[in-house]
């Protein structure tokens, strides 16, 4: 398995979602060398790495649904050198992709299980891929509920989507936005409170509830008390880690979480991993 | 495994011979009186007694900047040619014969790193026995990790007794053939790299321990320069750049030696690092030498060559550290 040569891939669809964050869909245009997988099968939570030619190389999470025609979406804000390059590309525009790297939400064992996702930020862009993969096969799983703060209304990722998600009645979508604005037309009434607020009055049963987590690595050390004082243990918190993940294949050591690469041992790990793992959170 | 000697005065012709098989590299002191992996053109006298180079052999399996890949819009990212043909590496230490032993563990590993798996398979190691001072560590704490090479030099009062370790180094010696000398009753030395190749001792459980007092007195002394780091054989960290060329199309990608005593090394995207603190950085470096992280956790990677300790501006050691911690294993 040779990853290390990134696949071509054009630029089919770009979807602006907010000032500075837009959806993109690639289509592959080069086949997957012999015995290299194909970036677009992959498994929600997982990333791949992202190229725009002299620009460099940049860790993105998947946030579409596993594709078997080579389409992949990924929600990118613009943050550093290759994201701002990627978002002056153009449609039609090319890029490279090698991929997929990582672990991603162990949906195996989320069958039978209620599944309450909560997303913070940009967070919302790998549980968009869980969400989806969620649904598709909905009779799985038990109750579904999505938790989702932003900054502000128009910062919420997805506008278009949620309107939807909300009126689904086997999904319960809660929203929270640090500050008030003026709230687009289409989006589902959103509190003004932070994130954890979103858990009170919530029924939620500890035995049966896992929680994927995503949010600004700060979030992480608000999000998880109030869950843990829910009696969830810390086995059913996962949490995708934000780190520079540079090879993908756990050489180039930029990743070190502790004694755990993110890269190939995460980017979702159980929060009892790291708990005790100094700099992790 | 045969053995062999080779009379210090036909030394000469043996790497005559060696220039040969291959582009012939060895330890040469330089007018600044340091001592670094070169080149060895003929009449040029390596130091075969020198205790440590200046640098490791790493830099010839991940050069300090090599490009990975290069950009050409038509054909899209392409993995450069590679070079080919053999190198000789000649006096290279156990300890950095374990250290290469480290490196092809985590860069040879499925999926093989392709260029370094392109610049190890041209190299032939040819191992040199020697004193530690009083920097090494080898002789004082034992290493899982092997010391593969081709052939081993014995260092002698008139000359090497060689020990041939693999099958090519066999096939090398069949064409020394004349210069070499039957060791007929020669035994194999004591040598310094009795301590490689042990089973090692569980961790303590003082060392997972976060507050120990002195990591910060320890990380109060670190410059923070990161020399301990580029002089380590096994420090392989690298970061991944990617230029334009100026026909504002094709684009090379380089990897560059990175540090993790550098606060850039955890930062990511919007600034945010995740080892802000020295001494959070000075603990990690410890932890990654000597208990090893992602796939070859549990395998200590100080080999004990003692460069750390040579070049450090202000002598920082961590072997009582490492002494202290290991004192009350479970």
């Amino acid at each position: 398995m040779n990853t290390s040569v990134p696949l071509a891939a054009r630029i089919n669809a770009i979807r602006h979602l907010t000032e500075d964050t837009a959806l993109f869909t690639l289509q592959l245009t080069e086949r997957p060398r012999q015995h290299q997988p194909s970036p677009a099968r992959f498994h929600p939570g997982q990333f791949l790495q992202l190229s725009v030619a002299g620009a460099g190389e940049a860790p993105i999470s998947y946030c579409g649904f596993p594709s078997s025609d080579g389409s992949i979406e990924l929600c990118v804000r613009k943050a550093g050198r290759v994201t701002a390059a990627l978002h002056e590309t153009a449609l039609g525009g090319q890029v490279a992709v090698r991929g997929p790297f990582g672990h991603g939400f162990p949906l195996e064992h989320y069958a039978g299980q209620d599944v309450l996702m909560m997303a913070g930020g940009l967070g919302m862009a790998p549980l968009r891929s869980l969400m989806l993969a969620l649904l598709h096969q909905r009779e799985r799983y038990g109750q579904l509920t999505l938790l989702y703060g932003a900054k502000a209304p128009e910062a919420l990722l997805f506008r278009h989507e949620l309107g939807d998600l909300a009126n689904r009645k086997d999904l319960l979508v809660r929203l929270a936005v640090d500050r008030a604005g003026e709230c687009p037309p289409g989006i589902p009434s959103c509190r003004i409170a932070l994130l954890p607020a979103l858990l009170e009055g919530l029924c939620i049963a500890p035995d049966r509830t896992v929680v994927p987590l995503c949010g600004p690595p700060s979030a992480y050390r608000f999000l998880i008390p109030p869950l843990l004082e829910r009696g969830i243990a810390a086995e059913r918190i996962q949490l995708s880690l934000e780190r520079r993940m540079q090879c993908g294949v756990g050489r180039c050591g930029h990743c070190a979480v502790g004694t755990l690469l993110c890269c190939v041992d995460g980017p979702v790990f159980a929060y009892s991993m790291l708990k005790d793992l100094e700099g992790a959170l | 495994m045969p053995l062999f000697i080779l009379p210090q005065t036909a030394l000469e012709p043996f790497m005559e011979r060696l220039r040969t098989v291959g582009e012939l590299h060895g330890p040469l002191r330089g007018s600044d009186d340091a001592v670094r992996f070169s080149f060895l053109q003929t009449g040029d006298q390596p130091d075969l007694t020198a205790v440590r180079s200046l640098l490791p052999p790493k830099k010839y399996l991940l050069a300090p900047d090599e490009t990975i890949l290069t950009y050409r819009p038509a054909a899209g990212y392409q993995t450069p040619a590679h070079e080919t043909g053999p190198l000789i590496l000649l006096g290279v230490h156990p300890c950095d014969l374990a250290a290469i032993a480290y490196l092809d563990r985590q860069f040879l590993a499925d999926p093989p790193d392709p260029t370094y798996a392109a610049r190890r398979k041209r190299l032939i190691l040819i191992g040199n026995s020697c004193t530690p001072d009083n920097n090494c560590s080898c002789h004082q704490r034992p290493s899982a990790l092997s010391t593969n090479c081709d052939l081993f030099l014995y260092q002698q009062d008139n000359g090497f007794l060689i020990s041939v370790e693999t099958p090519h180094g066999e096939r090398l010696c069949q064409s020394l053939g004349d210069l070499l000398l039957p060791a007929e009753d020669q035994q194999l030395p004591p040598s310094s790299r009795s301590n490689f190749g042990l089973p090692l001792p569980a961790p303590s459980a003082n060392e997972l321990d976060a507050h120990l007092p002195d990591w910060q007195r320890l990380a109060d002394h670190c410059l923070g320069c990161g020399a301990c780091s580029v002089c380590c054989p096994t420090c392989s960290c690298f970061e991944i750049l990617e230029f334009g060329g100026l026909d504002g199309c094709s684009a090379e990608r380089l990897r560059r030696w990175d540090n993790c005593l550098f606060k850039s090394h955890s930062e990511v995207a919007g600034g945010h690092s995740f080892q802000k603190d020295r001494a959070q950085r000075f603990r990690y470096r410890y932890r990654h030498k000597y208990r090893g992280y992602g796939q070859l956790q549990g395998v200590p990677s100080c080999v004990g060559c003692g460069r750390c300790r040579a070049q450090c501006p202000t002598g920082l050691d961590l072997r009582p550290l490492a002494e202290y911690l290991e004192k009350e294993r479970p």
